[in-house]
């Protein structure tokens, strides 16, 4: 029973990770870019879910709020950030996406408080499910199963619709993308949109797991996030998904086997190196 | 001098290369060609070690050097060009040659640590600019220079280390006519200096002019071998170039 | 006097770090984002040694062989991954080092290590950082007018090519990390004994970060330039105390504004105005 509620609670862990990542590997798939800064758009949508849902007490208004409020985030970060450095060196990108993430928590800090606020009323955090011998609280089962239906819904999008498609297409080649109609450019914000709304969504759940939303909540997920976008292999949308789940299940044993030896993100680090040795490509990409 | 033996490699499904034997003789200048896609520079980059063979092996003067890293096989003297021209964008051209000159300096990093001194290498590289007839972009960084000038700044990169078996993927393409009849002369000419020489073309008219031999390859395998004028008279070699067995197939 | 003393041995500090990843980032091409694990090898290894009671001098030069060592184990890494990959890597090497230590009980956990002996007087400790930042200036002038220099630009600008002219890349990219990582190792040991007290945090990602902001707020493979880069970001928080309690704000913004509008750093607006390229 003890096994199977570590594995529980990993693949919940494994599902937060995938809301986070996912939008990470679009991103990289489409600019190359290592988006630490999602971390922002993750905490703010985690702050304006907490002040929404305080206020008005309706959960529903604010996940709506947050997922808005990323939405917008994330766009205008890839707007003001990104776009006027897209043909510099890799590391550009990646040390101004640090730039903005180091700032943004410094602002979170100061205007915010630096301890970081808890949910007036959190039910899903004080109820509990019992199934057999398991227990889970509701914000557990919610996080599975807003992964679940938001990867599905993601899932629907790149392959049924037009706007999918034409983002497929984009990630594959944006010169071919281009000449048939495609506009590259619609297609990048669309990406930073999605990407930020699922983040701003995760921001929100993992403040109700934690009944704590603080300054800092982003940074360490999303760093974990490129971890797990690596591992899957760049850019590669079953991969990271794969990674995801199994970096959660890989932590939620190993904070228990290897408590005296290293805590939950360096067993993570040690994951993600010893893959990449074995398998430097990743763990779904391609050789060559 | 060189020998690949039953050399394979596949990518996800397609055989680029599927069991290929060839020899290479001291002292010869060797075309080796093809349509599109047929393998050539695949085959170039197994045996020089840019890649690994699925199966077979590769021996250099009688040594099997098969497993050997790339950089070991070019201080044997055992050298590739690349198809794609693969400048340092940021370095002058004259610096591009210069660290291909300095090789016996750089061949242990704690030895070039105590090394500064540039002249040996400088001198020898401006020799080799001058002779492929580039030494006024000596100095301009070669992000800026044009590919007619990367092409040939290529192979004097790759003369700087004194290649005994030079392997040219395409060094004419992208050169005008006349320019491309001076480089072949000046490749014969290297030659018959002493340089053995595998020289993938296009440009059939120069292969066949200055080649002696010519090996022809087809989907991954060696279709024909021989001397230049009875290999391209024969009728499989013309068909594979005018893609004539894939119509031939469509029409069975 | 005193306080002047501390900011310039920081400062000093700093321009070791900062010059030790520039050899590895900013010559060889190899991005690093977990520069202070080893800058934390160097002050572990240093002070576990002190506290045995070796003196000084060769508690340092422990600590720099740790973190050297473990450097060349970072190399053989960057061998298997590149780019993207090996920023990813590295930064992971970063955490695993945090995550380790603050798991040990023999390396103080979460509270580190006090009471480390401290020989020197702020002037001395001033001197040797000093020092060691003008040893490892001088270094990498050097190092950049060798051949170990132009082979590294090589290895930075295209790894195939600079394998297809006969140049050993992994043995180059091993010895960036190993000086690199050395540097660190020894600033690591003067820190520690200089403070007398470490504990993990001292080496985390914001410290990574911090010191890959002055290499490319100085401009990344420009040595005169990362000095200044160092030195500036050391003084910045201390000339203006008002930003003091905004500081990381003020630093994140920094580093958003120069990728943004000269991903050269001072370097490159130096090259821009005068036209002259600096060492
Ligand atoms: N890295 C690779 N990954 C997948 N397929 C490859 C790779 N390299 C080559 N191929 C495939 O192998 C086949 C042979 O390619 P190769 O480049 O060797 O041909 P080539 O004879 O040099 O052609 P060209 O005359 O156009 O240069 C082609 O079908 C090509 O698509
Ligand atoms: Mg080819």
């Amino acid at each position: 029973m003890y096994y199977v509620e570590l594995l529980l609670v990993g693949l919940v862990w494994g599902c937060t990770y995938a809301m986070m990542a996912l939008g990470l590997t679009l991103v990289y798939g489409l600019l190359r870019i290592l988006h630490v800064a999602q971390a922002t758009v993750f905490t703010l949508g985690a702050y304006v879910g907490l002040l929404v849902a305080n206020h008005t007490g309706s959960l529903a208004a604010a996940f709506v709020a947050a997922g808005l409020a990323a939405g917008a985030l994330g766009p205008l970060i890839y707007r003001l950030v990104y776009q006027p450095i897209l043909d510099k060196p890799p590391f550009v990108a990646l040390v101004a996406s640090i730039g903005v993430l180091i700032a943004m928590e410094d602002g979170f800090r100061l205007v915010f408080g630096p301890y970081g606020l808890s949910f007036a009323k959190n039910t899903w955090f004080t109820t509990s499910l019992r199934f057999g011998g398991l227990s889970l609280n509701l914000v557990q089962i919610w996080i599975a199963i807003a992964a679940v239906v938001l990867l599905l819904l993601f899932a629907l999008f790149a392959t049924r619709t037009r706007a999918g498609v034409a983002w497929r297409a984009t990630v594959s080649d944006p010169a071919i993308a281009e000449s048939f109609g495609v506009s590259v450019s619609g297609v990048r914000h669309l990406s930073f949109f999605i990407a930020s709304v699922l983040a701003g969504v995760a921001g929100v759940l993992v403040g109700l797991l934690n009944n704590l939303v603080e300054p800092g909540m982003g940074s360490v997920i999303s760093y974990k996030g490129l971890a797990i976008i690596v591992l899957g292999g760049l850019g590669n949308v079953p991969g990271t998904l794969l990674a995801s789940v199994l970096l959660g299940v890989v932590e939620s044993f190993g904070t228990v086997y290897l408590d005296k030896v290293m805590d939950r993100d360096a067993i993570a680090f040690m994951f993600l190196i010893v893959v990449l040795m074995i398998r430097p490509q990743g763990l779904l990409g391609k050789a060559h | 001098m060189l020998e690949g033996r039953d050399l394979s490699i596949a990518f996800g499904g397609v055989r680029a290369v599927a069991g290929v034997n060839l020899r290479v003789e001291r002292g010869e200048l060797a075309g080796l060609i093809g349509p599109n896609g047929a393998g050539k520079t695949t085959l170039l980059r197994l045996l020089t070690g840019v890649l690994a063979p699925d199966s077979g092996s590769v021996r250099f003067e009688g040594r099997d050097v098969t497993q050997m890293p790339i950089h070991r096989r070019a201080q044997l003297g055992f050298v590739l060009t690349h198809q794609i021209v693969r400048p340092f964008r940021d370095m002058t051209v004259l610096d591009n040659v210069m660290v291909a000159a300095a090789t016996q300096v750089t061949l242990r990093p704690w030895r070039a640590l105590v090394s500064v001194d540039t002249r040996p290498a400088r001198l020898r590289a401006q020799a080799l600019l001058a002779r492929l007839g580039i030494a006024d972009a000596a100095d301009k960084p070669a992000r800026s220079v044009p590919l007619g000038y990367l092409k040939r700044m290529q192979v004097a990169r790759a003369l700087a280390l004194e290649p005994r078996l030079l392997m040219l993927d395409e060094p004419l393409a992208g050169l005008n006519y006349t320019e491309a009849a001076r480089f072949a002369d000046l490749i014969a000419q290297l030659n018959a200096e002493g340089i053995t020489i595998v020289l993938v073309e296009h440009n059939l008219g120069e292969v066949t002019r200055i080649a002696r031999r010519l090996l022809v390859l087809h989907n991954g395998a060696v279709l024909a071998e021989g001397v230049p004028r009875d290999v391209m008279a024969r009728h499989d070699v013309r068909d594979a170039y005018l893609g004539a067995d894939q119509d031939a197939v469509a029409h069975a | 006097m005193d306080y002047y003393l501390s900011v310039a041995t920081f400062a000093a500090l700093n321009v070791i770090l900062a010059l030790g990843l520039n050899l590895i980032s900013g010559f060889c091409g190899q991005v690093s984002l977990g520069h202070a694990a080893f800058y934390g090898l160097g002050a572990y290894g240093a002070a576990l040694c002190s506290v045995a009671g070796l003196p000084m001098g060769l508690s340092v030069a422990v600590g720099m062989m740790v973190a050297g060592a473990f450097g060349i184990l970072t190399g053989f890494a960057a061998l298997r991954v590149r780019e993207d990959f090996l920023a990813i890597v590295t930064m992971g090497v970063g955490f695993l080092f945090l995550g380790a230590v603050r798991k040990q009980a023999w390396l103080g956990a979460e509270m580190g290590i006090a009471k480390i002996p401290s020989p020197l007087d702020k002037w001395g400790y001033a001197m040797l950082a000093i020092g060691g930042a003008v040893a490892l200036l001088l270094l990498s002038l050097h190092v950049r007018r060798s051949w170990m220099g132009r082979a590294f630009g090589a290895v930075a600008q295209d790894e195939d090519a600079a394998r297809s002219i006969g140049i050993d890349v992994s043995g180059y990219k091993i010895a960036a990390f190993f000086i690199g990582t050395a540097a660190a190792g020894l600033a690591g040991g003067i820190y520690a004994h200089m403070t007398q007290l470490i504990v993990p945090d001292a080496f985390n990602f914001v410290q990574s970060v911090t010191i890959l902001a002055m290499v490319v707020v100085g401009g990344i493979g420009s040595t005169l330039g990362v000095v200044a880069g160092a030195v500036l970001l050391t003084l910045m928080p201390e000339m203006f105390r008002f930003i003091n309690d905004y500081k990381l704000l003020v630093y994140g913004g920094l580093l958003l504004a120069v990728m943004r509008f000269s991903p050269e750093g001072l370097a490159g607006l130096v090259h821009r105005w005068t036209g002259r390229r600096l060492a």
